[in-house]
């Protein structure tokens, strides 16, 4: 009998039988994790501009959302258009449930984590069970089309969503934006400054999940899903259960990202949450970082809410140096232009995206340094 | 009959329009190395993946150890206690060697452990390499590996799909000997060209051609029969 998840575990707990160089030591490249953590944490102090922690902000959210996305792209081989869909029910679900709310307090913001979670698993089990059994490009096509379904939801059923003019709310409890706890190093710290925190917690203490899912017995199988489904079926894996697991686990961390998006915002409507380009910018976001990465999130979010945040302003800057010229003025408004141009050179230059390409490089160097060993040898 | 541990009968299998089984019908009893030869194209490895369920059957039954398992899912064949290792280095490229052995292991249990230790002092490459990514080995330490992780599971059926292929021929011999280690344990069905390799590991064995079963026989005997492996095996 070939093991299964609960076999697998027990293999985990008995990884110490098999090798014991499990002596976790700090490599330079945590210690570069470690330090962007501090840094991200340190900005509201350094810049204490709304602006500056605005982007940092969704960067952070964003993050999680393309790592999550990364699981099923990049880990398991699955292509969704539905999962910018979980980061709008997670992100609709805490705006409704506080809207319609007279008093609302923190637990109905548990109570929306809850619905949303109930929501997205419900969902994602509903969309597995009918549409994983087809082919990856029919997969596709059926997850677009709900995704497009769940947009039009929110523009049409204007008595619970807003419509198009989308919903304000307020945020109960410590993180109501009007609440002020002193002063911190001349930063005033305030309800946002909480959202802020809880944003960079729960982002971390996912992606931290994702990473020790994606490491445990079941983040092996479903690697193996990926490269070759037939091999991991032959050596005994029911797979589409491990492709559930994927779809169930990504599309809640996703609902739960839209969560953090909302209550950072105070605000949806269905083009901020629900609309295929956030889907579109997520994609991107796998692509530039490198899928199968997980890691590779943090840069594909960076580059893409950065550039999106910043660029039109630098270019704007640029052009009051050339006021009396036209084409400058006109050239210096499409800033997408320049962010398709930054794209292609991403593409060209790290083909497997930038944290893709990168590894790829390294492990081409062990390989050669290897071979010139072997060779001395 | 009753003592075989897999049995085909008249086993037909069309991939897509392709009828490229036409009837295959053979036997295997436990014990030792079958082997199956037959030029390109001549259906041996979709005989083995046939028998795995990677391919579904159209017509005919196949027996494992007295079950039918031709409408079976392939993972269900699986855990009956059968291992695959197709003829493409199966191994997964951005694992380590340890995360693949795990990957296709049972239980731990005391015999696993033992046949784990088994395998690394087979292959003691593997060793070496523990915890270097699959994709990093050399083709024939993957070919090592990707035999050495089926044999590490107590499975009683091996099918083994043209391990030699595209090695360097001192690789070739360690293979051999792996495999005269792993056929005295399990019971193998070997798919290879190699006509040497064959007759140093197999005992008896079948000639396809054209998705049928065209000899079966003492591997010897077919040694000694030289317009027969002229015929079907162009030697």
């Amino acid at each position: 009998m070939i093991m299964d998840s609960g076999m697998t575990d027990k293999m985990a707990v008995n990884d110490h039988t098999l090798s014991k160089e499990n002596v976790p030591a700090l490599t330079s490249l945590d210690t570069f994790r470690i330090g962007i953590v501090i840094l991200m944490g340190l900005v509201p102090f350094i810049f204490p501009s709304f602006r500056v922690m605005d982007v940092m902000a969704k960067i952070m959210i964003f993050t999680l959302v393309v790592a999550s996305f990364d699981l099923l792209l990049g880990y398991t081989g699955i292509l969704s258009f539905a999962h910018g869909m979980f980061f709008g029910i997670g992100a609709y679900s805490v705006a409704l449930i506080l809207y319609h709310t007279a008093a609302p307090a923190w637990y109905h913001i548990i109570i929306a984590i809850l619905i949303s979670l109930v929501v997205s698993i419900g969902l994602s089990l509903v969309i597995s069970f009918f549409s994983l059994r087809v082919k990856a490009i029919f997969f596709a096509m059926l997850t677009l089309a709900l995704a497009e379904f769940a947009h039009i939801l929110g523009v049409q059923w204007t008595s619970l969503t807003g419509g198009e003019d989308g919903i304000s709310f307020t945020l109960p409890w410590i993180f109501n934006f009007n609440h002020t706890f002193g002063t911190v190093w001349h930063t005033q710290i305030n309800g946002r400054l909480v959202v802020y925190f809880l944003i960079l917690f729960s982002t971390l203490f996912l992606f931290a999940g994702l990473v020790r899912f994606t490491r445990s017995p079941v983040g092996r199988v479903l690697q193996s899903i990926r490269d070759n489904e037939q091999r991991a079926v032959a050596l005994g894996y029911q797979t589409f259960r491990y492709q559930i697991y994927s779809i169930v686990f990504g599309s809640s961390v996703a609902s739960l990202g839209g969560i953090l998006f909302a209550m950072w915002l105070c605000y949806v409507n269905p083009d901020s949450v629900f609309h295929t380009a956030i889907m579109v910018n997520i994609l991107l976001m796998v692509l530039i970082g490198g899928m199968g990465t997980l890691y590779g999130s943090v840069i594909g979010a960076a580059f893409l809410i950065i550039t999106e945040n910043w660029l039109p302003q630098l270019l704007k800057s640029a052009a009051e140096l050339v006021p009396q010229s036209h084409v400058i003025q006109v050239l210096a408004d499409r800033w997408q232009l320049y962010f398709g141009i930054l794209f292609v050179l991403v593409v060209l230059f790290f083909p497997k995206g930038v944290l893709g390409t990168i590894r790829a490089h390294y492990r081409q160097r062990v390989i050669e340094s290897e071979s010139i060993e072997n060779q001395l040898k | 009959m009753n003592d075989s541990m897999l049995t085909l009968d008249d086993v037909h299998t069309h991939i897509g329009q392709h009828h490229i089984l036409q009837g295959v019908s053979l036997s295997v009893n436990p014990g030792g190395a079958t082997i199956l030869l037959g030029r390109n194209g001549a259906g041996k490895s979709t005989t083995l993946k046939t028998i795995m369920g990677l391919y579904p059957a159209s017509k005919g039954s196949i027996r494992f150890k007295g079950e039918k398992i031709h409408r079976e899912k392939t993972h269900k064949i699986a855990r009956m206690g059968m291992g695959f290792v197709p003829e493409d280095h199966a191994v997964l490229f951005n694992l380590t060697v340890e995360e693949n052995f795990r990957l296709s292991m049972v239980e731990e249990t005391e015999t696993t452990r033992q046949n784990l230790e088994d395998v690394l002092e087979l292959f003691p490459a593997l060793r070496k390499f523990w915890k270097t990514k699959a994709g990093l080995l050399s083709g024939g330490q993957k070919q090592m590996l990707a035999i050495a992780r089926v044999f590490v599971c107590d499975h009683s059926l091996l099918l083994i799909d043209e391990p030699s292929k595209g090695l360097a021929p001192i690789v070739v011999d360690q293979l051999g000997e792996a495999l005269l280690r792993i056929k005295d344990k399990t019971k193998v069905i070997l798919v290879e060209q190699n006509f040497n390799l064959a007759c140093q590991v197999g005992t008896d064995c079948f000639i396809l051609d054209d998705g049928q079963v065209v000899f079966h026989g003492m591997i010897d005997e077919l040694a000694k029969d030289k317009p027969m492996m002229k015929a079907y095996l162009g030697i």
